[in-house]
């Protein structure tokens, strides 16, 4: 965005819509790590909304006083539980209306490492009011208080339909790995029970005969609420959320993939040989590039297997592939016609058949080595001329040639992909999930304080505990909920 | 404060048509139709309701009852707007029960049973008595319509009606359908079916359906539903039933009545009973000659048919009720027993189930299919988008219940009078009102069965209480024309005193040890020297009002009367309190109207083919409608709401109509 003053994703909806079952209001104070991911210096906290104050006075030791407005002064910023001192950082704050959003806002700027980060995102998280901004949240607010003009609020809806997309790749990553099941899961869990709770309610003494529904609900709740609680204790097992940039290596089978993911990591990580389909499931390995995390992942040939194993490979390498952020699409030159057009017809097909068009992909042209000099040049220069292709790069993993060349160009990629703070810092979206579980077990022990009293503030219970982790995995409509009651029950009078 | 005032049975007769034109005409005398025609003529407006037959004005179709959960919500809302069923549910109401007494005061649900012929009497005599109102005993041969009016969005305008005797067109502003089961009506009884919406009445014109499909060119979809045998009561063996008594006390369902006209001793029970594996027998023996079931239109999963229930959940025993029909009837309705078989087979199925072993039936059970209009097509005011003054209520929506109807019926009428009157069309929020939820999952959503309420609808249940309808809708009612002086007043009223009351339990504040001397036996949990409040006291479970007034009598006991309703207050404050921020989120965006003449497809806004044509089907009213469609993305909101921001004012040079805050 013009002033790179958006905030960090998340999956949820911009316009959270109101069919979301009691949501969180908009009222709520949201904060968010507002400066670019990647290793940096200094990292800029930003919290806005009613509650900033608060948060400003329960982290920052400053007496009663607030600080003088616009003023950067130097503190200690503590946990508002624990008083355990986090970081010593820059605190500024900006009075409503004169700030970004135009709502009370306060800054802290702290030290980049991502311990740091996550420390204070977390702490944050459990101040009473705050939460994790949703995507495009500060700009909307600036929208709302008109400190926005019209060619900035023009690229709003582009600048939210870049971080869906954005959002929707993490989702997809997270959600098909260990934590989105578990996540799933429990999602599942609290759809049914709190379709238990209503059917419980909707369908009163005379309608509904089955005996227990709430014995059931009982149960469910507490052990959801245990679970959670126990998951939230237990930071680092399950955790496994792949931190920095997404980059997958495809292509036929022998072209070179796996010697690349060699060559990139600068040891044996995956076995080379001549045999096609050598490789058959995904080997990763972190680096660093420039400076910025990057996970690679050498992915098996693609092409049709008899071998079941083999063809377990290619979904998973196709799997990946869609969920990358960027894909190296490794091609053997030394197939590729001579003349130059019929070259680039045949490298356009090759990727419409492995990417959607929208995926970012470099095209890496290998084994150069085998060509003779006068080929190289004329594909070289002749590839570049064609539109509609990406960037091509010519290396040959044997002798090492061109891979200067390509690392320049992979390093500007990645680059670009950080400095875009959409990519996802995963310290973020760990806390960000951690926030909502939060609001989730707090919301089931509201399910638990009203059990016997009223129901109906009861289910409100879990309706927000669901709220809560519908932000995580998905809202869930009041439809939805009727269709469990409708199959789980033998309803009508 | 009155209790029911009831002048006797009025004579009905077809009214002599002292003029050729009206304000608004109603079509239909259900509950939808005497709902909309009482309500536009409290607007002010010259309103006619023409029905087939003035005597069925007010029957109760099916069951024998009004209200329950999520209903009753709707029948205190429709009575705080001053509609009519309410106060005749406690006119003619037999045995009343709140249901859900255990489970919270938001979800209470207010049910009575009713004397069907009480309640006809009341609903005649109330329409027969209300000022600007004529009735007409007529068939509608078809909607007039001409051209628009250019300075209105829509393709069409209705003019008026005429009869199927060939008499001169009525003319009318607006006019209101609510033609029930009735439009392409089919009755089904084992394999026969013949032309009808309800058994012994003629069914209604082919013509009004041709306007609506052909002419108009609305979607129209198919649903179905069904009804019970009666039973002979004194066939029936109420001994090896079990016997289900009324609450001792019954609760009106009119704010304007502190008790109702069937005094408590007289109510009458109901009873229950249980299928047995013989039923299940026969229902699947049956099934060939049982034509409604094997069709496919789309009937209700909350009232399914007997013939549903046993084979979706095989093996099972499920509830009978046998509820009364009236002080004098002699008949009773098996409530659960909803079935189209041949009579004979009927009989043999009911007489599967112990209490009914000898018992005969009075008029076989038969099923219904009935168009209904898609109700996307119409716009929260329940007008016809399409149609100028054209308005639909009740079952041709696709809802089902009685109080679903009556809730649309009151809302159709307030708008076709508002229209008639050239009034700005009226708006309820699903945040305010359960009728606001109805109107807005119908004219956003659609249905795909009949739409029955449930409070699981709404987002605000701990706002939208029975207790509050008053609080939330009377004062709005009257603003609009549709609540009498003498109702208003009341509700005033009730305000103030509710207003005051708070204060004063908020202006009694001490130390929670100070709280526990005066109140020996409540357990505070809280510490010692906070601070707490009258109203936080009343929060507590076992703190009543009676018992802070009976600490401090000079200050609380002017507010007796409302004693429930302060615990209530006090119990769900710090919910709503929490839910405000939100609530008003989703009122801004359902204040920010759509224009209802875009074209969706030449908008040079950024758009994917598939939002267009989202949004061109379903032609959302505002864009808090446009965010609940199925499949429309937040960038699409974002853009919409750019261009109808700039692009519009910038036409108008006028200020933007909605401030920034809105958004």
């Amino acid at each position: 965005f013009t002033k790179g003053q958006c905030c960090l994703t998340t999956v949820s909806c911009l316009f959270s819509p109101a069919l979301v079952l009691a949501g969180l209001a908009d009222a709520d104070t949201i904060f968010a790590l507002s400066s670019g991911h990647g290793r940096c210096g200094v990292a800029v906290v930003r919290i806005s909304g009613s509650a900033a104050a608060t948060a400003l006075r329960c982290m920052v030791g400053l007496g009663n006083q607030l600080p003088p407005p616009r003023t950067a002064l130097l503190r200690s910023i503590t946990d508002p539980h624990s008083k355990e001192v986090l970081d010593r950082g820059l605190v500024l704050w900006f009075p409503a209306p004169h700030s970004f959003t135009g709502e009370d806002s306060v800054e802290f700027h702290i030290h980049g490492g991502p311990a740091v980060i996550t420390a204070v995102l977390q702490a944050l998280g459990s101040v009473p009011g705050m939460r994790p901004a949703d995507a495009g949240e500060f700009t909307r607010r600036a929208f709302h208080a008109g400190k926005l003009d019209l060619t900035e609020v023009e690229g709003l809806g582009d600048l939210i339909h870049a971080e869906t997309e954005a959002q929707r790749r993490q989702a997809l990553r997270q959600m098909s790995g260990e934590l989105g099941r578990l996540y799933q899961n429990w999602s599942h869990r609290l759809k049914r029970t709190l379709a238990h709770v209503e059917a419980f309610i909707d369908f009163s003494e005379d309608e509904l005969i089955e005996e227990g529904v709430l014995d059931q609900v009982d149960i469910s709740v507490c052990d959801l609420q245990a679970e959670i609680e126990q998951h939230l204790k237990d930071e680092r097992r399950g955790e496994r959320l792949r931190s920095g940039v997404h980059v997958v290596i495809t292509g036929a089978t022998n072209a070179g993939k796996s010697s690349l993911l060699n060559t990139l990591c600068q040891r044996p990580a995956a076995i080379v040989s001549p045999i096609a389909g050598t490789t058959r499931d995904v080997v990763e390995s972190a680096l660093d590039i420039g400076g910025f995390p990057v996970l690679l992942s050498d992915t098996a040939g693609l092409r049709d297997s008899p071998d079941l194993v083999e063809q377990e490979g290619v979904r998973r390498a196709r799997e990946r592939v869609q969920q990358a952020d960027l894909t190296l699409l490794v091609v053997d030159s030394t197939i590729l016609p001579s003349e130059e057009q019929e070259a680039a017809a045949l490298l356009l097909e090759h990727l419409r058949s492995v990417l959607s068009s929208q995926d970012q992909c470099l095209l890496v042209l290998n084994k150069t080595d085998l060509l003779p000099e006068a080929q190289r040049e004329k594909l070289n220069l002749g590839l570049r001329r064609v539109s509609g292709l990406p960037p091509v790069c010519l290396i040959s993993c044997q002798t090492n040639e061109g891979l200067k060349d390509f690392l320049t160009v992979l390093q500007s990629s990645v680059k670009t992909m950080c400095g875009d703070p959409l990519s996802g810092a995963p310290t973020l979206t760990q806390a960000r999930h951690r926030a909502h579980l939060q609001h989730c077990v707090a919301a089931l022990a509201q399910y638990r304080r009203y059990r016997n009293s009223d129901l109906a503030l009861a289910a409100e219970g879990v309706r927000l505990a669901l709220t809560s982790l519908g932000r995580i995995t998905g809202r869930v409509g009041a439809e939805e909920i009727l269709d469990i009651i409708f199959k789980d029950f033998c309803i009508g009078k | 404060k009155s209790t029911i005032l009831f002048s006797g049975w009025l004579t009905v007769s077809t009214c002599n048509l002292s003029r050729q034109r009206y304000d608004v005409i109603v079509v239909g005398g259900g509950h939808a139709g005497t709902e909309a025609a009482a309500a536009a003529a409290r607007v002010g407006a010259e309103t006619l309701l023409v029905t087939q037959k003035i005597q069925t004005i007010g029957a109760l179709s099916c069951n024998p009852s009004l209200g329950g959960v999520g209903k009753g919500h709707l029948v205190r809302e429709v009575d705080a707007l001053d509609g009519l069923c309410g106060r005749a549910g406690d006119w003619a109401g037999i045995n009343f029960s709140v249901l859900n007494r255990s489970k919270g005061p938001a979800v209470w649900g207010l049910r009575a049973q009713l004397d069907r012929q009480r309640y006809r009497e009341f609903i005649q005599a109330e329409l027969l008595s209300t000022p600007r109102l004529k009735v007409l005993e007529g068939s509608v041969e078809e909607l007039l319509v001409s051209d628009p009016n250019p300075a209105e969005p829509g393709r069409h305008r209705v003019t008026g009606i005429r009869l199927a005797n060939g008499s001169q067109p009525i003319s009318a502003s607006s006019v209101v359908l609510t033609t029930g089961t009735f439009l392409s009506g089919s009755l089904f009884v084992g394999r026969t079916s013949s032309p009808g919406g309800r058994i012994g009445d003629a069914p209604s014109s082919s013509g009004l359906t041709q306007t609506l499909r052909d002419q108009l060119g609305l979607r129209v979809g198919r649903l179905r539903t069904g009804t019970p045998p009666r039973l002979l009561k004194d066939s029936v063996d109420l001994s090896l039933a079990k016997l289900h008594p009324p609450d001792r006390q019954p609760t009106p369902f009119s704010f304007m009545n502190t008790q109702t006209r069937c005094k408590p001793e007289e109510q009458l029970p109901c009873y229950l009973t249980y299928t047995t594996p013989g039923v299940e027998r026969v229902v699947r023996e049956s099934l060939h000659l049982n034509c409604h079931i094997q069709q496919d239109a789309k009937g209700p999963r909350y009232c399914p048919s007997i013939e549903s229930r046993v084979l979706r959940f095989p093996g099972r025993s499920h509830q009978v009720w046998l509820e009364p029909e009236g002080l004098t009837s002699d008949l009773l309705y098996p409530q659960g027993l909803s079935m189209t078989m041949p009579p004979d087979v009927q009989l043999r199925l009911i007489r599967e189930i112990p209490p009914l072993h000898r018992a005969e039936i009075h008029t076989p059970g038969y099923g219904v299919q009935y168009d209904y209009v898609c109700p996307t097509q119409l716009s929260p005011a329940l007008q016809v988008k399409n149609t100028q003054g054209l308005f639909l209520a009740g079952q041709i929506n696709g809802t089902t219940g009685y109080e679903e109807a009556a809730a649309q019926g009151l809302w159709a009428g307030v708008n076709a009078a508002r229209r008639a009157l050239s009034q700005p069309p009226a708006a309820l929020s699903r945040t305010e009102s359960y009728i606001g939820v109805l109107v807005d999952d119908l004219v956003s959503r659609g249905v795909t069965e009949p739409y029955r309420m449930f409070t699981s609808r709404a987002e605000f249940r701990t706002s939208l209480r029975p207790d509050n309808a008053d609080l939330r809708l009377t004062m709005k009612g009257f603003e609009l024309g549709c609540v009498s002086a003498v109702r208003h007043h009341e509700a005033v009223r009730v305000r103030c005193s509710l207003q005051n009351a708070i204060a004063a339990l908020q202006a009694l504040t001490m130390s929670s040890t100070s709280w526990r001397k005066k109140l020996p036996g409540i357990s505070m949990s809280e510490n010692k020297n906070q601070t707490l409040s009258g109203m936080d006291l009343l929060e507590y479970k076992d703190v009543s009002f009676e018992m802070l007034a009976s600490v401090f009598p000079e200050c609380l006991s002017p507010y007796m009367e409302f004693s429930q309703r302060l615990k209530i207050e006090a119990v769900y404050k710090p919910h709503n309190d929490q839910n405000r921020s939100e609530i008003k989120r989703i009122q801004s965006e359902e204040n920010m109207s759509l224009p209802q003449d875009i074209d969706y497809f030449t908008l040079p806004v950024s758009l994917s083919q598939e939002v267009r044509e989202i949004l061109d089907r379903f032609r959302p009213t505002t864009l808090g409608a446009a965010t609940r469609l199925q499949g429309m993305t937040p960038a699409a909101i974002a853009n919409l709401f750019n261009y109808v921001h700039f692009t519009r004012s910038k036409l108008n040079h006028t200020t933007v109509s909605f401030s920034l805050e809105d958004l």
